[in-house]
């Protein structure tokens, strides 16, 4: 009784690691050209990064819709295999490495910050799968390898595009800087600085704050005795929103301008309301753009979400569409991918026309500025002056 | 300038003031560092932006979120805090800390991961001279942290229910003994203490005109601290410690600069106060 009951579990042991290889067995196998061609994706969709997941996220299953709707990769479907970091390194790091060996992607998209984006990056270049980082904007992440490509301009280039329209466009002489203390202000501030005072402008001050501050009125306080003719912002959406709606009770009339990290429709524009009127940003979408694929882009985001979609949506959903018309050409080959985007010309994305990406895979392509009026983005200019816009290639 | 600076952290500190004072006096009767208080924070914060869009009226919002939130804390003693009484302190912390993190859940997967817009017209506007602007919410901020903290003293120093506060305080067990309902004064503690975090709560949400899911995180640490520097649980202690807080946070970041986060200052600020009065500003023999 007690043999037969022991060969009844040898029996379902065995079963079970037959069926559990047997898995392993299909996820690998990849070049089979049949099956559905997996792209990996992370973004932080819970934790205090979650909105900009969330919105992310949306944008990831859109772009892998509408390509799928489009006949997908010559006839074969693109399967998203996604996963939540919640801003954690280390959650991203296991996922790396479950992305890399488990699940069989031929390309992963960061829909992460910089800090998830960088802890991970190592991993997809030894597996030698490319990732395109979708808006995380550190200069490492890119230095990682040549499998490491950027979808949104890294901090130089839009610091200078930044110092551009506040000189050129607006024609500020002394100006104050109030940046998020981290590498995304830090970088952003650098930029434009350099380029503000190549152009004749003053930084009269530069004041820190942490993410997640939400007073700002102890400084602004301070900023208006200064009395500069514009505040420059690199900071995100939740601390921008604070920093305009605080600086107009305090009576501040210097010009604001901001950097795509305002670019919320939901975080920035919902919570400042009427004090963001007359904001001035550089982003990396035209919401006035006369192209079909733009305004399409951003009907059926809206149509699906409830809400209108942000500068991170529109780049996750370009990196996939880059990988998509890189796959379809040249097939679904990881080094065939990384090849292929190293070759991507002229192509027409929402985010603008992509020139190309670099040796050390920047993107290239125009800064887009954009000026709050009625609480919408709309067209203020566009910086495509080719010693801004072309991004370091080492 | 310095006026505005003075307004702007008398303004910050009374919301630190309510915000803590929930905690500490949970702390000054059951010795217990109740972190799900700035949970409370949160909860209140959401119950009185949704009871304002349901009703559209402020004051029936607030009344009923920071009555509806003090319930929420007579339950969390109930259910979690008095069968912990006998553990090791350790315990009911960890539990607290555990209570912490699924009330932040708890409000993302109800009401999304998004910043919720909170935006209350009020029916004056702000007041302006060259050097100093006085906004309508600071006023109101102003008022009501002074109107609870003065409905705290009354109950405190006044009533029979405040002086059998005062007993349970000193000595638990004691008081128990002499014939003092405790579980009533322990509930009536953690409606109060829930219902100031609440009320901070709302306050924070209206003046940055926003509500999110994790807004508890940074006042739960900042709490603690301020607990810590009022003397462990002694309420006017909290009060003093959290204005003292506010304006030296202000006068710093608008003065000097601080290489450090604002958030940060308010520990250095408990580092060297305590350096200086180890038992806390205001110690318990006093």
């Amino acid at each position: 009784m007690t043999q037969k009951r022991m060969f009844t579990l040898l029996a379902l042991f065995v079963t079970m690691a037959l069926l559990v290889t047997g898995c392993g067995g299909t996820q690998s196998a990849q070049s089979d050209n049949k099956g559905p061609v997996k792209i990996g994706f992370f973004a932080p969709v819970t934790g205090p990064a979650a909105a900009d997941g969330e919105s992310v996220l949306n944008a990831a299953k859109l772009a892998v819709e509408t390509i799928n709707n489009d006949g997908g990769i010559n006839g074969r479907k693109v399967e998203l295999v996604n996963y939540d970091d919640a801003l954690d390194s280390k959650q991203a790091v296991s996922i790396a490495q479950k992305l890399t060996t488990k699940d069989g992607v031929v390309a992963v998209v960061s829909g992460s910050y910089s800090g998830t984006t960088r802890a991970s990056a190592k991993i997809y270049q030894d597996a030698k799968i490319p990732m395109i980082s979708a808006y995380a904007l550190h200069p490492d992440i890119t230095k990682t390898g040549n499998y490491m490509f950027r979808q949104s301009f890294v901090g130089p280039v839009q610091g200078k595009a930044g110092a551009k329209v506040a000189v050129d466009m607006l024609n500020a002489k002394k100006i104050s800087i109030l940046q998020v203390d981290i590498d995304f202000g830090k970088t952003l501030a650098a930029g434009f600085t350099e380029k503000a005072q190549q152009l004749g402008a003053e930084i009269i001050s530069v004041d820190s704050f942490s993410t997640g501050e939400k007073e700002f009125t102890p400084v602004l306080t301070k900023i208006k005795q200064l009395n500069p003719d514009l505040i420059y912002i690199p900071g995100y959406a939740a601390e921008c929103s604070q920093i305009v709606r605080q600086a107009k009770e305090l009576g501040i009339t210097a010009k604001i301008l901001g950097t795509e990290g305002a670019d919320s429709t939901v975080q920035f524009l919902g919570v400042a309301k009427d004090a963001a009127n007359g904001v001035i940003i550089t982003t990396n979408m035209n919401r006035d753009s006369d192209r079909k694929l733009v305004q399409d882009f951003i009907k059926d985001y809206n149509q699906k979400y409830g809400y209108k979609p942000d500068m991170v949506a529109a780049s996750t959903y370009d990196a996939f569409m880059v990988l998509a018309n890189v796959m379809k050409t040249k097939g679904t080959e990881p080094d065939t991918i990384r090849q292929g985007l190293t070759e991507v010309k002229d192509y027409e994305a929402v985010t603008g026309l992509i020139k190309g990406y670099n040796q050390l895979g920047e993107v290239k392509k125009s800064v887009q500025v954009q000026i709050v009026k009625d609480a919408e983005f709309h067209y203020f200019g566009e910086i495509s002056d080719d010693d801004i816009i072309t991004p370091p290639s080492e | 300038m310095i006026m505005q600076q003075v307004l702007n952290g008398l303004v910050i500190g009374g919301v630190y003031a309510l915000t803590a004072m929930g905690a500490a006096m949970v702390y000054g009767i059951l010795r217990i560092l109740d972190l799900a208080s700035a949970g409370a924070y949160a909860i209140g914060a959401y119950a009185g932006l949704f009871l304002y869009l349901a009703t559209d009226n402020i004051v029936l919002s607030f009344t009923g979120a920071i009555l509806l939130t003090g319930f929420f804390g007579t339950a969390v003693q109930k259910l979690l805090y008095i069968p912990m009484l006998n553990r090791p302190p350790i315990v009911p912390l960890i539990a607290s800390i555990g209570l912490f993190i699924f009330i932040q859940d708890l409000l993302r997967l109800i009401a999304g991961p998004r910043i919720r817009v909170f935006n209350v017209q009020l029916p004056f506007s702000a007041w302006r001279t060259e050097n100093l602007t006085v906004n309508p919410t600071w006023i109101l901020i102003i008022l009501l942290a002074a109107a609870f903290l003065a409905l705290l003293w009354y109950i405190l120093t006044r009533t029979r229910i405040g002086l059998a506060w005062r007993a349970t305080a000193q000595d638990l067990e004691i008081a128990k003994a002499m014939g003092v309902n405790i579980n009533k004064v322990v509930a009536l503690n953690f409606f109060l203490g829930y219902s100031f975090a609440a009320a901070a709560g709302i306050m924070v949400g209206m003046l940055y005109s926003s509500v999110f899911p994790t807004m508890g995180d940074v006042p739960a640490y900042k709490m603690l601290a301020l607990i810590v520097l009022g003397g462990l649980g002694s309420p006017v202690g909290t009060v003093i410690a959290a204005l003292l807080i506010g304006l030296i946070e202000t006068l710093v970041a608008g003065y000097i600069g601080f290489f450090l986060p604002r958030d940060a200052i308010a520990f250095v600020a408990l580092i060297i106060i305590l350096l200086i009065k180890p038992e806390g500003l205001i110690s318990k023999k006093a």
